[in-house]
């Protein structure tokens, strides 16, 4: 367990857990009863478990147990200086393990941007133990790439070999600017500074290149075979209850990406669109959409195992 | 970029620190096959000098894939210094990459520099890492009424006074002094050309970096280096002393084409031996202090003149706390004492081109400087073409001071028969 610093406990109050997966520190916040469903909210890049601070106590009040983990290479987990440790298998590998000593049964995978396919991706390793699923501004498929992922402004010349090295590292315009820069409302000084951080010490934001690198644009990219399976079992999702949350003005993930889901997993509800959200729509709009996705969970799988 | 091959002499004196290290440069392999190419190598290292003059190298590794599939990039800094202000650093690894883009065909270096704008990334000087000594402490300055003229070098306003006009005389000080120092010699060598009389970094009027690390013997001779393409000053007689010819003697080897005169008092080119006793004591007296009292260091040295107070006043006028004083503190320090310091290796470089040059030389020397006040044979040797021995009799360290008249006209009848 980590003791955080005072300025942090107060936009982020839970105790924040420790377990070790695959030889590395996992942090997690977990609060709600240990009996309660597990409901997994996986963040993406370059943020952290406190992307989804205004999920937790709604889900817990609920009757539900909320569980945020930080991916390793982010938030308050291990930082590792080893790219190699960055693949989605490892990743994938991670959750896996931490559902596995959790011992978590009947969980509910809640994933945005990288959260989404890690959080698929260790589902369908354990799939005889997930109940839901709810997807935020994400993708689960290679047959689709927008626009951003292939424009060189900014994001093919952000992550370019070597020149990566010193935008994401030396200069951190991801780690210190990408959660800030895109808000649709006042982030406070303090809630940006949660944001930053967690990736003030050098050579901390190894994963916040990885994971660009690793988005599968075409055959032979890393992360293009892990994606394609993805891809393939996506019909053995098919009766798991499923939401789409979509924030339709985000640039990353805009709307083809919700209705190529929706071809994918046609039994999916939804997409709910969110207006005045950008990528990171659990900071602009938290309340709203776990207020959203709150009552589909109770009607689909309810609070109880 | 321009590669260069550094002797092994040279990187056995440097130390290497590293700074990007990309462990993944074939995550898109066309890129890595275009560094490839442009290296002419696979594996190994290639060396630059940066628009900051600083010696890098960018080391690939193949780890078997068929290309270079890793990629360090070491700043080589002097071993027995700081690292240099990240600033700099910052902008050495954009040209970097901006070579990167260059060579690969997927990559555009326009783009990289319209995200670094979009960005903000701008690098220069920190806010707060520069001071500047306030105007009103140059007022009334006796005998020093010429205008100061500025250009901006790097970021940093450099400070001149002009007089005259023709070819121009270019006169250097040192440490811990300003161009005031060269006060009682503009007049009379205005006549014979464009006296220039900068204020080095740190010093008099010029802009002051308050950190250590911004000093080093080859920032200073680059900023000066800058100083002379910014004025575009040639056809230069330089007048320097004591830190004015370490610089000054630098910046002749590194551009002779620009120089036709040479006038050196009371100063070196130190190569890392036979540094006197007066300066190792000088030196390690600096060292245990955070703060100089500039116009105390020049008056203890005089032997003829007598400073008033009003003069004394000139000489801490850019001085009004100890923060201006990095500059002053830190160039003691950045004389190099032994031949294994990175500067001793520079200096026996440009010795060696400085033994071809031809152009007239006039070595008017203080006899009674116990600092430099033996060292005259060893400038003399250097040189092909050298005066005879001008011994200004009882003069101290700061000659200009104690016998700046009586120079300025032996200068003056030297250039009138060196025509």
């Amino acid at each position: 367990m980590y003791e955080k610093s005072g300025w942090l406990k107060e936009v982020f109050p839970w105790e924040q857990k420790t377990i070790e997966v695959n030889g590395r520190t996992m942090a997690y916040v977990d609060e709600g009863p240990a009996d309660a469903r597990p409901v997994l909210l996986l963040h993406g890049n370059p943020t952290w478990g406190f992307l989804y601070r205004d999920f937790i106590d709604p889900l817990v009040k609920a009757g539900y147990r909320a569980i945020v983990p930080d991916w390793i290479g982010s938030g308050y987990s291990d930082h590792p200086r080893n790219d190699a440790a960055f693949s989605m298998a490892h990743h994938i590998a991670d959750l896996v393990s931490m559902i596995d000593q959790l011992g978590l049964q009947g969980f509910v995978i809640v994933g945005q941007d990288w959260g989404g396919p890690q959080g698929v991706g260790a589902a369908m390793q354990r799939l005889e133990r997930l109940d839901a699923l709810v997807l935020m501004n994400t993708w689960l498929f290679t047959d689709y790439v927008g626009k951003f992922h292939q424009s060189p402004l900014p994001w093919t010349t952000w992550h370019a070999p070597l020149i990566g090295q010193l935008l994401m590292k030396r200069f951190k315009v991801l780690s210190h600017g990408g959660v800030s820069a895109i808000s649709r409302r006042e982030m406070s000084e303090r809630e940006t500074r949660a944001y930053h951080h967690v990736y003030d010490e050098p050579d901390s934001d190894h994963v916040v290149l990885t994971w660009p690198r690793t988005i599968p644009l075409r055959d032979g990219d890393r992360g293009w075979d892990d994606m394609q399976m993805i891809q393939r079992r996506l019909p053995e999702l098919g009766k798991v209850p499923t939401l789409l949350l979509w924030a339709p003005e985000d640039n990353v993930f805009p709307i083809e990406y919700a209705n190529r889901l929706k071809e994918l997993l046609p039994h999916a509800e939804g997409p709910i669109l969110f207006d005045r959200a950008a990528h990171f729509l659990q900071d602009d709009r938290g309340a709203d959409l776990v207020a959203a996705m709150i009552p589909f969970l109770n009607r689909a799988v309810g609070a109880s195992i | 970029m321009k590669f260069v091959t550094p002797s092994a002499e040279e990187l056995s004196y440097l130390r290497s620190d590293p700074l990007l290290w990309e462990q993944e440069l074939d995550v898109r392999p066309l890129v890595a096959e275009s560094i490839e190419r442009a290296a002419g190598k696979r594996a190994g290292r290639i060396y630059w000098r940066s628009a900051h003059d600083h010696l890098y190298t960018l080391e690939l590794a193949d780890l078997g894939r068929g290309r270079p599939s890793m990629a360090m990039v070491y700043g080589m800094w002097d071993r027995y210094e700081p690292r240099p202000p990240e600033h700099e650093i910052d902008g050495d690894l954009i040209d970097l990459c901006t070579w990167v883009a260059e060579v690969s065909d997927t990559l555009d270096p326009s783009h990289l520099s319209r995200v670094l704008g979009h960005a903000g990334i701008k690098p220069s000087w920190p806010a707060g890492s520069v001071v500047r000594s306030p105007e009103e402490r140059f007022a009334n300055l006796p005998d020093f009424s010429y205008p100061p003229q500025y250009v901006e070098i790097e970021g940093l306003r450099m400070a001149y006074v002009t007089s005259g006009d023709g070819a121009p005389i270019l006169m250097l000080h040192g440490e811990p002094t300003w161009g005031y120092l060269y006060r009682k010699m503009i007049a009379p060598l205005a006549k014979l050309g464009r006296v220039v009389v900068p204020d080095l970094i740190g010093f008099g009027r010029s802009d002051k970096p308050i950190a250590a690390n911004a000093y080093s013997y080859r920032s200073h001779a680059r900023w000066l280096r800058r100083f002379i393409e910014a004025l575009d000053l040639r056809q230069i007689t330089l007048v320097c002393q004591d830190w004015g010819g370490l610089l000054g003697l630098r910046v002749l080897a590194a551009m002779p084409d620009r120089f036709t005169r040479l006038v050196a008092m009371n100063t070196a080119i130190p190569d890392g031996r036979g540094l006197s006793e007066g300066f190792m004591r000088w030196r390690r007296f600096v060292m245990r202090k955070s703060s100089l009292d500039a116009s105390a260091v020049v008056k203890m040295t005089l032997s003829n003149a007598k400073l008033s107070d009003a003069e004394a006043a000139a000489y801490n006028a850019p001085f009004p706390s100890a923060e201006y004083q990095a500059g002053a503190l830190a160039f003691p320090r950045l004389v190099p004492i032994r031949p294994d310091f990175p500067g001793a290796y520079d200096n026996r470089v440009a010795i060696e081109r400085l033994r071809t040059l031809d152009l007239p030389v006039l070595l008017p020397w203080g006899d009674a400087d116990p600092v430099l006040g033996k060292l005259e044979p060893e400038l003399r040797a250097i040189f092909r073409n050298v005066a005879p021995p001008l011994t200004i009799n009882g003069a101290g360290h700061f000659v200009q001071e104690d016998a700046g008249k009586e120079i300025a006209g032996h200068i003056a009848t030297w250039i009138n028969n060196n025509k």
